[in-house]
């Protein structure tokens, strides 16, 4: 009798073990939505952002003047990383954080939800919606009118030079002069290009360190990019854009890409061995250069240095908003933090620590962006909140549609690979991607 | 067990005297039922559980798979076996299929082959035995991501310690990044480096479970230390060999971390060309980077279908191979008792 009793127990614990994990596994979504509007009880904001956003000290700064809330940040490290992160967590329906950060290459993706996310003109937006420069915050208005995302950076682009590189190959190395040398307020690819030959020339080296940062430059600058504004495509028969890849594989193919490993570099090395000596760079991507040069252990003396030019004319690349998913359990809170965030104060902060350069016009001119700060030492104590501002103007957001960033990634990502390695020449290549664009998204 | 549970003195008289049935008390049927039923209540934890996360997952993707599905709008019309027939002709499902395949070979073979020997070698009598067991456990310890970060740095193309070694020999450089075959052997070579010795060790506790005196006895009847590999512990471990295959089959055709991290900045996941995209990674990319959830569930049923396909030829295979062995050592004993009795009638 003993042993049966004991079995007794043993049954009565399996079923309450297998009730208990249908419990759990049934109750997990279930949970209480707390009070909206702002309150003074202790609450955490989580804030998930990507690449170098220079937040961290603001974080403590919004912690000090309001006591009751603790941020809860997390970094990803690239924005490809951060756009699997949140459509993870927007298909799952759960997970988002309060404050999420979203890239410009990944709006169109977000738009096509925008009603997940909070409108902040319910907390506060129509007070503060003047601060941005126009097209920024019309970039953050969904069709409906609805502002869903308060902008942080944008991304003028200027050329980034290795003086000493330059100095090697007989060119001058004074960043105004060298803006002369690449056609000053007329550059454009052309003169860039022959430049490059010179340098190759002389050197027998590199001039840049891969043709896609090249490529997505000359998108970007162009009025349409990869799709019409009336939302259509726009890639095969442009002779535009056909015009400008057959001009970058020939200059590919004469041996001006370092075929390099974007976002890798070699872990950097390749900026410090001298392998290429331009680079596009947005601002947000002077913090970037500032990252690879130190990890391979270079230093202000590597060389490194931004000039008031770019090839082709205005050009943006990239820039991000925050925004306030509605899976948020405090959207007043959120919001709040979002406008600390993106303040002209706070951008202006952010830009002496990462290089992105505000989407705010008042912090445009501030002090701290205009003047000097670690970034500016390290670039040759270049004026980078001067020249981006310069580079800033003319700058227009581009409509990108639902599939850019398949188009940029997987339909030229390839045809860049085949000119940068050799394996094609501009046409065959083109017509590769074209191939491409009808499998991934026309026939899709 | 079964006197204490149910009295002597009803047992008889029930069975001989069908038309009037005792009661049955309670107590007894209550009895029963415990027996009956209680070892599935115990084994039910683990099927409510896989039954949650293991066959619902399973139906919703199935679900999913029959409609246009976008990842983040959500659902958009049913559309039956459309996006089997669509993969079915995509290039590229047949191109991730082709490297998974090739990796996989390039993986599970050589790592099963060398699995064993090393667990032949751990079996023998040497000394230190715990920390040689140990030892060849500590790869399978380290994170795949570690690995992987590793690995992908030695297998670089212009700074990679391999390449730099080979051009210091004045060898041309191999291009593992953007490389169909090179791509292949070197996430391969990851792949082994992290299973080959948790594979041992399965296999190394098959062998330790031969029973010790038939080595000896085959000792002393003069077969040798290969021979008593082949003829012996081979065939002994052969439910082991299954499970070790069948289960490397399994991760060996679901292989993603390895390709995803071999070059993670690359625009296309697997390689520029898609030179090493797994039908994993595939499908990673066509739910993320697509955004089309009712392909890329298509692709996860296609693929569980060419795992237990592949499953079942592998059992089907290894089954066959040892059970030839088996088989033909019978046939040759047959033989050699026959020749005996000729011998010793005549």
């Amino acid at each position: 009798m003993k042993y049966s009793r004991r079995t007794k127990g043993a049954v009565a614990l399996a079923g309450v073990a297998a009730f208990a994990l249908l419990a759990t596994g049934c109750s997990s979504g279930g949970s209480t939505a707390s009070s909206t509007g702002s309150s003074t009880d202790p609450i955490t904001l989580t804030v998930t952002t990507f690449g170098t956003m220079g937040y961290d000290d603001l974080y403590k700064q919004y912690e000090q003047l309001h006591p009751n809330i603790t941020i809860n940040a997390t970094n990803i490290d690239t924005g490809d990383n951060a756009k699997t992160d949140w459509q993870t967590k927007e298909a799952a329906g759960a997970g988002l954080p309060d404050v999420q950060a979203v890239e410009e290459g990944w709006l169109s993706a977000v738009m096509q939800v925008s009603d997940q996310f909070n409108d902040l003109s319910q907390y506060g937006a129509n007070d503060i919606k003047d601060r941005w420069v126009s097209w920024k915050l019309a970039q953050a208005t969904d069709a409906k009118g609805r502002i869903i995302g308060y902008g942080s950076d944008i991304g003028p682009e200027g050329l980034c030079y290795n003086s000493k590189d330059f100095a090697a190959a007989g060119l001058p190395t004074d960043r105004d002069q060298v803006a002369a040398l690449f056609g000053g307020d007329n550059a454009t690819w052309d003169d860039y290009f022959k430049v490059g030959a010179q340098y190759k020339a002389a050197t027998g080296k590199a001039f840049y360190d891969q043709s896609g940062f090249i490529w997505n430059a000359m998108v970007n600058q162009q009025a349409e990019g990869y799709y019409k504004k009336d939302g259509s495509l726009n890639v095969d028969g442009n002779a535009t854009l056909q015009g400008l890849w057959n001009k970058l594989a020939t200059a590919t193919a004469s041996g001006l890409s370092a075929n390099q490993t974007a976002w890798d570099w070699g872990k950097g090395k390749a900026f410090t061995d001298g392998t290429f000596s331009t680079f596009v760079c947005p601002g947000w991507m002077l913090g970037v250069v500032k990252g690879q040069v130190t990890s391979a252990g270079g230093d202000a003396t590597t060389g490194w240095d931004f000039a008031n030019v770019f090839p082709g004319g205005a050009a943006n690349w990239g820039g991000s908003f925050l925004t306030v998913p509605t899976q948020s359990k405090h959207p007043q809170e959120a919001a709040d933090l979002a406008a600390f965030l993106t303040n002209a104060k706070s951008q202006a902060a952010a830009f002496g620590v990462a290089g992105t350069f505000p989407s705010v016009t008042a912090a445009q001119t501030d002090p701290a962006v205009t003047g000097t700060n670690d970034l500016s030492t390290f670039f040759n104590n270049a004026p980078i909140g001067t020249i981006l501002g310069e580079r800033a103007k003319g700058v227009v957001a581009q409509f990108k549609g639902p599939d850019d960033s398949v188009i940029q990634s997987q339909v030229f990502g390839p045809a860049i690979q085949e000119i940068d390695s050799g394996k094609a020449d501009g046409p065959t290549s083109w017509n590769d991607a074209i191939t491409l664009l009808n499998q991934l998204v026309v026939n899709k | 067990m079964t006197a204490t549970l149910t009295p002597p003195q009803e047992q008889k008289p029930a069975a001989e005297t069908p038309a009037q049935k005792p009661k049955v008390p309670f107590k007894y049927r209550l009895n029963r039922f415990d027996m009956k039923a209680s070892p599935y209540l115990y084994i039910a934890p683990f099927f409510i559980l896989f039954g949650l996360v293991g066959l619902f997952p399973l139906g919703y993707t199935f679900v999913v798979s029959l409609n246009k599905w976008n990842l983040l709008t959500g659902p958009g019309g049913f559309v039956g076996l459309a996006n089997y027939g669509a993969e079915l002709t995509d290039p590229f499902f047949w191109n991730s299929l082709f490297n998974t395949v090739s990796i996989f070979l390039l993986s599970a073979v050589p790592q099963l082959i060398i699995a064993v020997v090393i667990a032949a070698v751990l079996d023998q009598n040497i000394r230190g035995k715990t920390f040689w067991r140990m030892s060849v456990l500590i790869p399978y310890v380290v994170t795949p991501v570690a690995v992987t970060l590793i690995f992908s740095s030695a297998f670089d193309e212009k700074y990679g310690a391999i390449n730099n070694l080979l051009q210091f020999f004045h060898l041309n450089p191999i291009m593992w990044k953007t490389e169909t075959f090179p791509s292949h052997v070197a996430i391969a070579t990851m792949v082994n480096w992290r299973w080959t010795g948790y594979n041992a060790l399965i296999l190394l506790a098959a062998m330790q479970a031969v029973p010790r005196d038939i080595y000896e006895s085959a000792a002393l009847d003069g077969a040798g230390a290969i021979r008593r590999f082949f003829s012996m512990t081979l065939p002994s471990i052969r439910p082991t060999m299954i499970f070790v295959i069948i289960t490397a089959t399994v991760g060996g055709l679901q292989i993603f971390t390895e390709p995803k991290l071999f070059n993670p900045t690359t625009a296309t996941p697997g390689g520029p060309q898609r030179q090493y995209q797994t039908t994993v990674l595939y499908l990673w990319d066509l739910a993320f980077n697509r955004q089309n959830f009712g392909k890329a569930s298509a692709v996860a049923w296609l693929l569980f279908l060419i795992i237990v396909l592949f499953g079942l030829l592998n059992f089907l295979i290894s089954r066959r191979i040892a059970s030839t062995e088996a088989k033909s050592s019978k046939r040759k004993t047959a033989r050699i008792l026959a020749q005996y009795n000729e011998n010793k009638i005549s």
